[in-house]
């Protein structure tokens, strides 16, 4: 749980007056844009970097003054940092080197949570230059579990992967640890949380449900950062695949194929269909809003 | 002007000289009449390896005076090298400037003043000839260390290791290819030491390059001086041979 959380360089505010509570056993999302104080704030709860006001509490403890080495976290670093000079089996069981546990129990726990990530045997004993993208970071994610970590970090986890690999290795992700992961991948942050937090500019501006913040963003900015947009005026938003196509007089100017749906640019709407229900560029036809699929965004009321 | 092609450049100021400085080794003595006899080929000026009553001793004190001014020399870069990392960026290119500042001064002005400081003889040499290695050292440890993620450290910590631990397991570690590094280098400069040895050193301590300038321009000697010349270069290539440590990983 982080309480009020600040932090700066020199004198600009990186993270300022975070408020954020992740219940035992569920995932978080925080979601933002690159430079929006996602990284600060990991390193904040990771402990490389001291909060200038504010409390972090883990688990009932107050962690805020404590080392990094003593906060039980585990974290899957973006770069995934694994050891270079380590194979797998050795990054994995490092952090239960580091907590002086028999040898014997180590080498059980570390094959058990390999099994687990589903690393196959045969690679264990590479180093991380010879594994593949999708096996570094089951490694990753194995040494940051393997230590029981009271809540785990994600830090952009599957930025890394490519898309097909990112679909496979997403749910894996959700491994009944406490979890707070940063990402800017909408699809990334709907798909796995039960909870998510907009980041913009180091502050939390709003947090809820995947379906809550989707449908009821609080402004456009978060609007935009969840998908496609049509903004239009008094701050009503109306995503993509609510506006309906029908007869009507106006150009159609774009068509954005993607592969089952497609993008139809409709004068100044933007509208989601069916792709092969789609219009072509320069076919005339009307936009239709429904009542129930306009939104008022309170952030934009002036 | 069309510009020289880099293998003219080889020849003429690398592969030249060589040549001729080995050519050099193999004329006979000059006996009077010159520094060497021309025409002539002899193997003798490398037979000072072994049957002469003071070389043996010579290429044993440079080998074994380099050895001990590179371990000297690491030991006290190393803990350097690591402060120096510690600080904060901004700061971390003054301590340098600090640490080389001594290169910018004339090595002879410092040495002659060094000789105020350092007694002579065996401490002395090796004291002088750290005291000239010590900041390259620290510049190619540093350059090792500074190619080191700082994320390595931070998994670390996060892991459970006190700072301690997290040198001693990955920081140490990773930095051993800067440390291999810097310890070529030291070597091929402290088996070349000449002005250590010289100002500071005994008769006993005489290395290749004390005798080497004897006999070429003391003796007036070529030949011998040419041969041990090639023996030097010949001892020189053994570390530069030396496989560059931790390239796989990086």
């Amino acid at each position: 749980m982080l309480a009020g959380v600040t932090f700066a360089y020199a004198s600009t505010p990186v993270v300022q007056d975070v408020c954020l509570h992740v219940a035992p056993g569920t995932f978080a999302v925080l979601l933002g844009a690159s430079g929006g104080g996602k990284s600060t704030l990991l390193k904040l709860i990771g402990g490389s970097l001291r909060p200038q006001r504010g409390q972090i509490h883990l688990a009932g403890r107050d962690m805020t003054a404590l080392p990094p080495e003593r906060r039980n976290i585990g974290t899957v670093f973006q770069s995934y940092a694994l050891f270079p000079h380590l194979d797998a089996r050795a990054n994995v069981s490092f952090g239960l080197e580091m907590r002086r546990l028999p040898r014997a129990e180590i080498t059980a726990r570390v094959e058990a949570m390999l099994d687990r990530v589903a690393l196959p045997g045969e690679v264990r004993g590479r180093k991380p230059g010879e594994l593949s993208g999708g096996q570094q970071q089951r490694v990753a994610l194995a040494r940051a579990l393997v230590i029981e970590p009271d809540l785990l970090l994600l830090d952009e986890p599957l930025a890394n992967l490519d898309r097909q690999l990112r679909d496979q290795v997403r749910e894996e992700l959700r491994t009944g640890t406490t979890t707070l992961m940063v990402t800017h991948d909408p699809d990334d942050a709907l798909a796995l949380a039960d909870q998510v937090g907009i980041l913009d500019a180091g502050r939390l501006v709003q947090v809820g449900s995947p379906r809550d913040i989707y449908e009821q963003p609080c402004n456009a900015t978060v609007a935009r950062l969840l998908g496609e947009v049509n903004l239009l005026p008094g701050g009503v938003l109306v995503r993509p695949e609510r506006v309906r196509l029908v007869a009507g007089d106006t150009t159609v100017s774009h068509v954005f194929f993607r592969g089952s749906r497609a993008l139809v640019r409709v004068g100044s709407i933007l509208a989601e269909v069916e792709a092969r229900l789609a219009p072509a560029v320069g076919e005339r036809v009307g936009v239709e809003i429904p009542e129930g699929a306009r939104w008022t965004m309170p952030g934009e009321q002036t | 002007m069309k510009t020289l092609p880099a293998w003219a450049m080889l020849v003429l100021f690398v592969a030249g000289p060589l040549a001729l400085m080995a050519r050099v080794s193999l004329y006979e003595p000059g006996r009077g009449r010159g520094f060497y006899t021309p025409a002539t080929w002899t193997l003798e000026n490398y037979g000072v390896l072994v049957g002469d009553a003071v070389v043996p001793g010579i290429v044993a004190f440079t080998v074994g005076g380099a050895l001990a001014m590179t371990a000297l020399t690491l030991a006290l870069a190393y803990p350097l090298a690591l402060w120096v990392q510690g600080l904060p960026a901004q700061q971390r290119p003054l301590a340098l400037g600090l640490i080389v500042l001594p290169k910018l001064c004339n090595v002879l002005a410092v040495l002659f003043g060094l000789r105020l400081l350092l007694p002579r003889g065996l401490t002395g040499v090796l004291m002088a000839e750290v005291y000239l290695l010590v900041p390259y050292a620290v510049v190619m440890i540093v350059a090792g260390l500074g190619r080191i993620d700082p994320v390595f450290q931070e998994a670390a910590r996060g892991l459970g290791a006190t700072p301690w631990l997290v040198w001693w397991r990955v920081t140490g570690p990773l930095s051993l290819p800067g440390v291999w590094a810097a310890m070529q280098l030291t070597l091929v400069w402290a088996l070349a030491a000449l002005l250590g040895p010289l100002l500071f050193g005994d008769p006993e301590h005489s290395t290749l390059a004390v005798e080497i300038q004897r006999q070429a321009t003391e003796y007036h000697r070529w030949p011998r001086a040419a041969a041990l010349a090639v023996v030097l270069l010949a001892l020189l290539t053994v570390p530069m041979a030396l496989v560059p440590r931790g390239r796989e990983a990086a």
